[in-house]
């Protein structure tokens, strides 16, 4: 039972650390909660599945496509939404970022409508919808042990990236400081493209795994994920890769534990009270560093 | 080489520089002075296109560069050590050093470039897998020089390099000022220090609230009253 509930929790909090760091990454260049980011990880689900069923796609490839679709629409929202108000007050960017999720939203309800879909398992490999091992009551299946692979190798990759290339340290240059990043030569436009790219490609990743997992995906998918990702998020300090990482682990461990023993009603409140606490006790999260409020 | 025609900026509604006049030529140390908040950072800021010009023009080398991104800036040869130096805190020393050249390709000669900058200052060396945040101020100083060395530069712009360094400090970056220019990079110097900057340079302006109100070689600007009074600490009575 524990076991089976540590298993389940593992599969959903990887799903959530792959959403937070997207939220981490962007909040630390250019300090904008993205609250449309649970939208691009909507809709990375709908392009996963349109790109299968529509045009007939073979699974790997129609997620391969999804995810750089999702990537070029982070790095469109950011230059749509976001750029022309760069210099504006922060709240003008969060209240666009709001507005910008909300229009998304919409835009899939009229382009694939309110009803939830299944997701086409027929176009799965067969192996992803059979057990992989049971030990007494425990099972585990294909398909958590291919969330585990693709969520731990993906933030394998986004470790590299940032530690190891030359746009990677750029990033990290560019959080701790802008103008000086830009008096390195840094184009800072292009960097924060890059960032919003990388952490939507992410998201993307995420919501085909979990309408995967779940078997069923809906326009309003993202905005769950997208707060219990942001709580996460919050939880490891925001603006902390590895802590999003973490948070994102402690954050879907915590709520089967919650769901398992408690009552599966209070599965969702998990989220918003692990936030709280974490506001209230420790701001700037397990892994963040104390900031001041730059407002 | 560089040259500011009634360069304007402004902050919102304050008008920091009023129309700034000066150049500089190749080869030169060119020293700007002036009290606090007169605009001698935004000066250099205005160069470096991190504050937009809001009038006048800014050559360089005969090309525009009033509207260029403070990238493409870089690019063209012209780097800055800002105010408060500006170290990347979570970078070590190598790392940093690094940033300086992000815009370089010639990975062999880096290697050389980086063991020069070290050799300006062996404190660096000690330090090089530190974290930047760890360094004291005057280490930072000398890694924020360092740095935008790595850049190899065609005009430097300095940033008050002396200020809060203990005064051997202060005589060990003057010197090192003194031979980046010897080797070849022209300098536009920003300084509280009038009496060591003046020493250094071949040039100067003085700035004050947003204009330039005297210019002239180092000898000149050392020998009149003016400067000697306001910026020199001296008494005239
Ligand atoms: N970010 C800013 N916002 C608003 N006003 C600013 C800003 N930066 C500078 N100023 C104003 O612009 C004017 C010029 O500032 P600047 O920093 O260029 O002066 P400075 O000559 O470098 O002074 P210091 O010797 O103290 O460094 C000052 O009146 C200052 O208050
Ligand atoms: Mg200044």
């Amino acid at each position: 039972m524990l076991e089976q509930q540590l298993i389940n929790g593992l599969t959903l909090g990887l799903i959530y650390a792959l959403i937070a760091v997207g939220y981490t990454m962007v909040y630390g260049v250019i300090q904008l909660i993205n609250f449309a980011h649970g939208e691009i990880y909507m809709l990375g689900a709908f392009f996963c599945v349109t790109l299968i069923t529509a045009a007939g796609l073979p699974f790997y490839v129609a997620m391969l496509m999804a995810v750089v679709c999702c990537a070029m629409c982070g790095i469109l929202l950011d230059i749509i939404a976001y750029r022309p108000l760069r210099r504006a007050p922060r709240l003008a960017a969060l209240i666009t970022a709001i507005g910008m999720s909300i229009f998304l939203q919409n835009l899939a309800l009229i382009i694939w409508g309110s009803r939830s879909k299944p997701f086409p398992r027929t176009a799965l490999p067969g192996y992803l919808t059979e057990q992989a091992l049971t030990v007494g009551s425990v099972g585990l299946s294909w398909l958590q042990l291919f969330i585990f692979a693709v969520a731990i190798g993906m933030m394998l990759l986004l470790y590299l990236v940032i530690q190891k290339t030359r746009i990677g340290t750029a990033m990290r240059a560019l959080a701790q400081n802008r103008t000086a990043a830009a008096l390195m030569g840094i184009n800072v436009n292009r960097v924060i493209s890059f960032t919003f790219a990388l952490g939507s490609a992410m998201g993307a990743v995420a919501g085909i795994l979990v309408a995967i997992y779940y078997n069923t995906l809906y326009p309003t998918m993202g905005y769950t994920a997208g707060v219990k990702a942001f709580a996460a998020a919050v939880l490891g300090g925001i603006g902390s890769v590895p802590g999003a990482m973490a948070g994102g682990v402690v954050l879907g461990v915590a709520e089967a534990l919650g769901a398992g023993y408690v009552s599966s009603l209070y599965r969702d409140g998990v989220a918003y009270a692990v936030m709280i606490a974490v506001i209230v006790l420790r701001p700037s999260g397990i892994l963040g560093r104390a900031v001041t409020d730059k407002a | 080489m560089l040259e500011l025609k009634e360069v304007q900026a402004f902050y919102g509604t304050i008008q920091a520089l009023k129309g700034v006049t000066l150049e500089v030529n190749a080869g030169e140390i060119v020293c700007l002075i002036g009290a606090n908040g007169a605009g001698k950072s935004t000066t250099l800021m205005a160069i470096s296109s991190v504050v937009p010009v809001g009038g006048g023009t800014i050559a360089y080398d005969g090309r525009d560069i009033t509207r260029l991104a403070t990238d493409r800036v870089v690019a063209l040869g012209i780097t800055q050590v800002p105010e408060g130096r500006m170290i990347f805190p979570d970078l070590t020393v190598l790392e940093n050093l690094r940033m300086g050249a992000y815009l370089r390709r010639d990975r062999a000669a880096l290697k050389a470039d980086e063991a020069h900058a070290l050799d300006l200052f062996p404190i660096l060396k000690e330090r090089r897998k530190q974290l930047g945040g760890t360094l004291s101020g005057g280490e930072q100083q000398m890694l924020a020089i360092a740095r935008a060395l790595m850049a190899r530069p065609r005009l430097l712009l300095l940033d008050e390099p002396s200020l809060g360094l203990a005064p051997i400090v202060v005589e060990h970056i003057f010197e090192v000022i003194t031979r980046i220019n010897t080797e070849g990079t022209t300098l536009l110097l920003v300084e509280q220090n009038a009496q060591m900057a003046l020493q250094v340079a071949h040039r100067g302006y003085v700035l004050e609230t947003g204009r330039v109100v005297i210019s002239g070689t180092a000898a000149d600007l050392l020998a009149d009253p003016r400067v000697q009074e306001a910026y020199l600490g001296m008494d005239m009575a």
